[in-house]
């Protein structure tokens, strides 16, 4: 079998179709025997789609990247897939190994470029590692912490002639429980005086939602979201939700000033700017999780829903936490229609799109897309790596699969990845965009503000961006909402992808201490 | 038609007739009802006139009873409903005033006037720490969300406090989201609020409504407000809980008015009194006389008058 039909046949085997990217020369060998591909503009746009729908539907999926030059332009979106823990596999074409002594165009030293920001990388040395490479790939992708792999593809392989023997496709185990973890957490439940859980992504990863409802009642413990969940750690129509944890060490500490004990399951601390406090200084501190690596205090390996399911028959009461009722919530909406406030248009997006999957990149609004919207299972995601230009293609890639996808984004980050319109349109996905037009970097005007006080002024970071025009040159239908949001009726309706633009406040918001 | 204006006593009928005759000759205005008996179609009474059963009979042919205040409870409806007279009153001219005065009763609480006034001018002291606190983000529960209710809401929401309010009858979704309204039991309303204002009509079941019971299940330190009517607080309940939970209280109506002057409610520092004033001011005063002769001509000339008292 020659390797281009070898590479067709493992990956359609290894269910990793459709593949994504946005192919060069080096490439075209492998693409022979395969139709199933969905074409991006920019490479970096097919990780963040592979990265979205991966996340979503919790199996990889492969992205084909152009050899060193779509390496590059993808670093980014590998890095959030990293981040976000996505087994997103990775694989681009390099040039023929028969002359990669010559240093011919667009040769490079693939695996060297895309350094640690894989878990696993290879490059093949001859087409009969087809199968087994693919298969390694997609376990090591999928062995915790999850995260994305790299596959290079010297492309006079693929027209190599050899025996192929199919990929048998991994199965993942993820039931990973840990019985001294449970005695060891709740022992130390027992023996403190007011303890506090701290829950993060693994909760939606792994769906032990009810697992985690069930344990912080049984305790009566606060529940916090860890810092800039990426995607949904508790259900926060629970009245044992305190709020989110925000990413700085002080901040932190304010919050959960009052407990000596502080259990994160599944979720992480991640920290923004720096605050010169020690995190947690004096308390017990403990992490139970697959993929997290803390930095602080002990922590158990362990599968987060068996985790809960057994920590439920060894604890009892501790604390009496029910979250007061938030009355404030309907004056702040009240008093920011008329400057069109973000809290004031999320409640009006929470009415219309409640059954709808958020993809959030409202990066300075994002606070409060979390807080209005609440987390609810597999319904927020969210890039932990800080990058824009995430969210649309994220988006884009969850709407394969699904049919109601929000996608959330700033105008200033919907400029990163504006081409996703064109694939969008050409595979009519159902992706609808809602814009938060603030007028510059809102987040870079705060940050400035709390810690390089004067640079918020300056002009670069202001800009007027006509997206809806934007969005009608792809073929976007697209509108400008007014001051009642009557127009989120019509972004919602039809299945046909959508962009609607929310002047929104363009004062600074105050994220930062 | 006849028409007949009936003023209390301490509005001299002198002051008003001349605006009123210019746009309705015939109404005849008196200061009582020491009378056998009218044969008035039309009735214009305020609220210091007392309507009860008796009264009314005085009017054989009513037909129309119009109330120039926004309180009813000086009137028997029982007989007004037999009779099918048809009754309005007049809810739209002294909201905005009552609304303000209540405000003003909040504010000299929370940034505690009375006390720093006291300081400086009787004490001579300058303090430097005092209990003066902020609006925002307090729990301000309205009891009663008619049209004084909703002027207060949407003076309280650009402070920024959040608003709770109970009736009887909840406003629907969407006008509760456009003013800021939460939508909370009686008891919710009672134990959540750090303010409480009341804006309740009389009736037998909010008579007495604030009692012992009541008042207890309210914060420490709350500050209650009453410019509705004096009977719906049991005084002697609420100089008790001034006394032991520290209520602080704005009252502008009494169950006996004028009051017992001698009452420990006038020697608490904690109270601050006015006489039934709330509504009362130079521009309420002109929107009742507008709105009351503009809904008796429109009654006069065949179109339905507005605020049409539902029985």
């Amino acid at each position: 079998m020659r390797g281009y039909d070898a590479f067709a046949d493992a990956i359609t085997t290894l269910n990793l179709l459709p593949v994504f990217g946005n192919p060069g020369t080096t490439e075209l060998t492998s693409l022979k025997s395969l139709d199933d591909y969905v074409l991006t503009l920019f490479d970096g746009l097919s990780v963040g789609m592979a990265d979205g729908l991966s996340q979503f539907t919790f199996s990889p999926h492969l992205v084909n990247l152009h050899t060193i030059l779509g390496l590059g332009n993808s670093m980014s979106y590998i890095y959030s897939a990293k981040m976000n823990y996505s087994p997103v596999v990775v694989t681009a074409g390099q040039q023929d190994l028969r002359h990669i002594s010559m240093d011919p165009l667009l040769s490079g030293d693939l695996l060297g470029f895309i350094g640690n920001n894989v878990k696993y990388k290879h490059e093949l040395k001859n087409a009969s590692e087809i199968s087994s490479v693919l298969t390694r790939a997609i376990k090591e992708s999928m062995t915790p912490p999850i995260g994305p792999v790299f596959v290079s593809i010297p492309m006079n392989l693929m027209d190599e002639d050899f025996s192929y023997s199919p990929p048998v496709p991994p199965v993942a185990d993820f039931e990973f429980s840990n019985n001294e973890a449970v005695d060891a957490v709740a022992d130390l439940i027992k023996a403190s005086k007011n303890p506090a859980l701290v829950f993060g992504w693994e909760i939606d990863l792994f769906n032990a939602f009810e697992e985690a409802e069930r344990v912080s009642e049984k305790l009566g413990c606060p529940v916090f979201g860890e810092t800039l969940a990426h995607r949904a750690p508790f259900n926060t129509e629970s009245q044992m939700f305190a709020g989110n944890l925000l990413p700085g060490t002080t901040l932190i500490n304010l919050k959960l000033l009052r407990n000596d004990l502080v259990v994160f399951i599944g979720g992480d601390v991640i920290l923004y700017p720096y605050l010169p406090s020690p995190l947690l200084e004096g308390k017990k501190v403990v992490f139970v999780g697959l993929n997290i690596s803390p930095k602080v205090g002990e922590f158990y390996k362990a599968n987060v829903r068996s985790f809960l399911k057994g920590l439920e028959g060894k604890i009892t009461k501790k604390c009496n936490f029910s979250r007061p009722t938030d009355f404030q919530m309907t004056t702040k909406i009240a008093n920011e229609k008329e400057r069109m406030g973000v809290t004031y248009v999320m409640s009006k997006v929470r009415k219309q799109f409640s059954d709808f999957v958020i993809v959030d990149e409202a990066i300075s609004s994002s606070p409060i897309v979390r807080d209005v919207l609440g987390y609810s299972p597999r319904r927020y995601f969210f890039s932990k790596s800080g990058q824009l230009g995430w969210g649309s293609p994220a988006a884009s890639g969850i709407s394969m699969k699904e049919d109601k996808v929000l996608a959330i984004v700033g105008e200033g980050s919907f400029m990163y990845s504006l081409q996703i319109l064109w694939t969008i349109k050409k595979y009519s996905l159902p992706v609808k965009f809602l814009i938060l037009r603030n007028g510059g970097y809102s987040i870079l005007k705060s940050y400035s503000l709390s810690y390089s006080p004067g640079v918020e002024k300056k002009d670069y970071l202001s800009f007027d961006l006509p997206t809806e025009k934007f969005a009608e040159s792809f073929g976007i239908d697209s509108m400008v909402a007014g001051k009642e949001l009557e127009e989120l009726k019509w972004l919602k309706e039809g299945k046909e992808s959508k962009l609607l633009v929310v002047d929104v406040d363009r004062s600074i918001p105050k994220l930062f201490l | 038609m006849k028409f007949l204006t009936v003023l209390p006593e301490f509005i001299p009928s002198s002051s008003v007739k001349e605006t009123i005759n210019q746009i309705l000759p015939e109404m005849e205005i008196v200061n009582d009802l020491n009378f056998e008996k009218n044969e008035a179609d039309v009735l214009v009474a305020t609220t210091f006139t007392s309507l009860g059963r008796e009264e009314l009979k005085k009017f054989p042919n009513l037909k129309y009873l119009q109330i120039a205040s926004t309180g009813i409870d000086n009137v028997d409806l029982s007989y007004i409903k037999e009779k099918g007279i048809t009754i309005c009153n007049i809810p739209v001219a002294n909201r905005q005033s009552v609304a303000e005065q209540v405000m003003a009763f909040i504010l000299v609480f929370l940034k505690d006037m009375v006390f720093l006034n006291a300081e400086l001018k009787d004490r001579k002291s300058w303090p430097l720490l005092t209990g003066s606190r902020d609006l925002e983000g307090k729990n301000v529960g309205i009891l009663g969300m008619g049209a004084i209710g909703v002027q207060l809401a949407k003076r309280l929401i650009p402070f920024g406090p959040s608003i709770l309010y109970y009736d009887v009858k909840r406003l629907n979704q969407e006008e509760e989201e456009r003013i800021g309204l939460n939508f909370v039991t009686f008891d919710g309303l009672l134990t959540n609020s750090d303010i409480i204002s009341v804006h309740m009509p009389l009736t037998p079941q909010t008579r007495g409504m604030f009692n012992h019971e009541t008042f207890s299940k309210m914060k420490d330190g709350a500050i209650f407000i009453n410019t509705a009517r004096g009977e719906i607080v049991d005084e002697s309940a609420l100089i008790k809980a001034v006394k032991s939970k520290g209520i602080k209280a704005g009252i502008d109506v009494y169950s006996k008015e004028p009051p017992d002057f001698e009452s420990e409610l006038f020697k608490l520092d904690n109270v601050i009194c006015s006489p039934h004033i709330a509504g009362v001011t130079t521009e309420s005063q002109q929107r009742f006389l507008t709105e009351t002769i503009s809904n008796v001509l429109r009654y006069a000339q065949g179109i339905d008058p507005l605020y049409k008292v539902e029985l």
